[in-house]
């Protein structure tokens, strides 16, 4: 039925199928609008979150998906910048993804800050003492141009570009391409590492608090290169997934195996990074805090396996990734970039989550948080949302330029 | 966010951090801008079927725009880079300059229970070409094109006088939902049109003799195999019946009788060079 309208030379299932793959994904994004309309509707209150507990579920979440997300921007400066031009079979989905990412991670923010109405506040007048507010305009800038990077994806549909002036106008943008590509490198370097800025003012969470280097805390760097580092990763991960889904080859081995060993490479650097900071922040920051490292691991569920567990999750990506025999089996591959992606996971976890449940004060207590569904629920939502982007550009658009060389078998999947 | 508003004090910092930010949204809007402005010329001056063309060519997976010298086996992989023109090739001349003399080819090479008449060119997109005396040549489409479409509904011929640019649309062929847009062999003037149940479509004076992008001699068997592979390959992928690809045997004629319409048509577009 809408066979005219997906790209030549690709198959996929039908429409029948293709409404049964997206229904239960509609029907969570309906469960999750809702949930999101009873947060903005009735307020906070509709969470577990308090004014102690002020970081929850989104947050944690909005750290984790904007580095994950990295892979958009590092992709693009990998190829349009650095010429690796076998990422050219990657960069489409690499952008739909970006683009699910940070539309995500801004709707879920436009929720927990309440008021979208007064969102343009946040520009007429910033606050030019936070942080947050340059988070929100390098977020906001590199949400506008992967909009734009996504504009060419989409008037190369084959019933769109039989429209003159859509052909032209996605010829002309993609000749433009490397303008955005560094535009969203700059800007995604220094919202990166914004969020990791924060833990340099964060004085009263001594757990969290990292000292500076130069006139950045640590944590803007390692912001910088765990998202740079799991970004490909990502990428691996969500195109082996798909493929799995859809049954078919859509890139080159070899292609992800690039992206395997850069993502192996950056994690090799961030771990060496990580551990310096890590003593520095056991053996200085701490004591100066008046704390013992002891401390922070004294409460349950959070004990000392939580510290190993984020630096193992690194580790052992980083081992297989840089390790070629390793890294071109397919199995070890994909449990590599799954594995750096809990592990950036983790790291945001224990900055949030784990920062806000240890006590500080001498009359603080350990805090317990748990979601709400309500919280849950628009969780849900964006990541209902972001599977249905990505089912429509798969099957509308060319997202793996490379799927029509390496021969697509009929398919019964989206 | 602007110098006027109230408690907004301005300091080195401030300074830096609008000023990057400004900086930023004027290269977004700059380059957005720049590029409609560049699409706007285009439009203006009729470019946008060479953009289509390459568009429509890079569309193509490698495997579908093999280099002339690899299908001659000249070459062992390399597809094209030069938009099947080439005349703009650097490595072309000194292929040809390698070549051995070749032994005179006959008048028509015949393969795949289909004819090619030898003393024509052939581009790509299954027209070919005929010098004639008066340094026009006449277009017309191929066996495997006729073939393949059938007996046209209808058939859209450009008028006298009117340019025609290589790899533009030289002509359109309606048949059932298809409208299809053939490639321009050559750039240059239209003479004459020919008739739909004619051999030939078009009598054109080509803006230059040099006729180098056009396949010859012993080139045309060597492409119409590949040219068969590719038809077996865009029948999977449109989920056809390519067991009617088995070689000599083939008869092309009988694919469109056998094809879904939405199959065939996505078989001419791919056989055409239009995806």
């Amino acid at each position: 039925m809408d066979k005219r309208f997906i790209p030549a030379g690709i198959s996929r299932c039908s429409v029948g199928k293709f409404l049964l793959w997206l229904a239960p994904w509609a029907a969570m994004l309906a469960f999750g609008l809702y949930s999101a309309g009873l947060c903005l509707v009735k307020g906070l209150n509709q969470t577990h979150m308090n004014n102690r507990f002020a970081f929850g579920l989104w947050i944690f979440l909005d750290l984790t998906v904007i580095a994950l997300g990295a892979g958009a921007f590092f992709t693009g400066f990998l190829l349009y910048i650095l010429k690796l031009k076998e990422l050219r079979a990657v960069i489409n989905s690499a952008v739909v993804i970006g683009l699910m990412c940070y539309g995500g991670a801004m709707a879920v923010l436009g929720v927990d800050v309440g008021q979208p109405l007064r969102a343009w506040f946040t520009f007429w007048y910033p606050n030019v003492h936070s942080m947050l507010t340059e988070v929100t305009f390098c977020i906001s800038c590199y949400l506008t141009v992967l909009l734009i990077e996504y504009v060419p994806i989409v008037l190369k549909n084959r019933k769109l570009r039989q429209i003159p002036s859509f052909l032209v106008f996605e010829h002309e943008l993609h000749k433009l391409v490397y303008v955005f590509a560094g535009v969203g490198t700059f800007l995604s370097f220094f919202h990166q590492g914004s969020l990791g800025g924060l833990y340099g003012v964060l004085r009263g969470r001594p757990f969290a608090f990292r000292e500076e280097l130069g006139i950045w805390p640590t944590t803007f760097f390692l912001f910088i290169l765990s998202a740079a580092a799991v970004g490909p990763s990502f990428i691996v991960l969500t195109t082996w997934l798909v493929e799995k889904i859809s049954r078919k080859r859509l890139v080159k081995p070899a292609v992800l195996q690039s992206l395997g060993r850069i993502s192996g490479m950056l994690l090799a650097a961030y771990l060496l990074l990580k551990l310096v900071d890590t003593l520095v922040w056991l053996n200085r920051t701490t004591p100066r805090s008046g704390f013992l490292p002891a401390q922070y691991y004294a409460w349950e569920p959070f004990g000392l396996w939580i510290l190993f567990a984020e630096l193992a999750f690194f580790l052992l990506p980083m081992v297989i990734l840089l390790w070629p025999k390793l890294r071109a089996r397919t199995g070890w591959l994909i449990s590599a970039a799954g594995m750096a992606c809990c592990g950036v996971a983790v790291n945001r976890f224990v900055l949030t989550i784990q920062t806000l449940a240890l006590p500080t004060l001498s009359f603080d207590r350990f805090l317990q948080y748990l979601p709400s569904w309500q919280e849950t629920g628009t969780f849900l939502a964006v990541l209902a949302a972001g599977v249905l982007v990505y089912s429509f550009s798969f099957r509308y658009f060319v997202v793996f330029p490379e799927e029509r060389e390496l021969g697509a078998a009929p398919s019964a999947a989206p | 966010m602007l110098p006027w508003n109230y408690g907004l004090h301005w300091t080195v910092g401030t300074a830096i951090f609008l000023g990057a930010f400004y900086t930023v949204l004027v290269v977004v809007a700059t380059t957005l801008i720049t590029a409609a402005w560049r699409s706007r010329r285009t439009l203006e001056t009729g470019a946008d079927e060479d953009v289509r063309w390459h568009s429509d060519f890079l569309d193509l997976p490698a495997r579908d725009r093999p280099c002339r010298h690899e299908l001659t086996g000249e070459v062992e992989h390399r597809p094209c880079p030069n938009g099947f023109d080439c005349r703009k090739c650097d490595t072309h001349q000194s292929f040809i300059d390698r070549r051995q003399p070749q032994v005179p080819w006959g008048k028509t090479c015949e393969g795949f229970g289909m004819t090619f008449p030898l003393d024509r060119l052939y581009h790509r997109g299954h027209t070919w070409v005929r010098r004639e005396r008066n340094g026009a040549v006449t277009i017309g489409l191929d066996d495997f094109g006729r073939r393949l479409l059938g007996k046209p509904d209808s058939l859209d011929l450009p008028g006298k006088g009117q340019r025609l640019r290589l790899h533009n649309t030289a002509w359109r062929m309606r048949k059932g939902s298809l409208d299809l847009r053939v490639v321009s062999p050559v750039a240059g003037i239209v003479l004459e049109t020919g008739r739909p149940d004619s051999e030939w479509y078009l009598k054109v004076m080509p803006e230059q003799p040099d006729l180098r992008h056009l396949l010859e001699g012993f080139e045309v068997q060597p492409w119409v195999a590949s040219e068969m592979e590719r038809l077996k390959r865009a029948l999977v992928t449109a989920g056809g019946p390519s067991h009617l690809v088995n070689g000599n045997g083939t008869d092309v004629a009988s694919i469109a009788a056998a094809c879904s319409p939405q199959c065939w048509e996505s078989v001419c577009s791919a056989m055409f060079l239009r995806p």
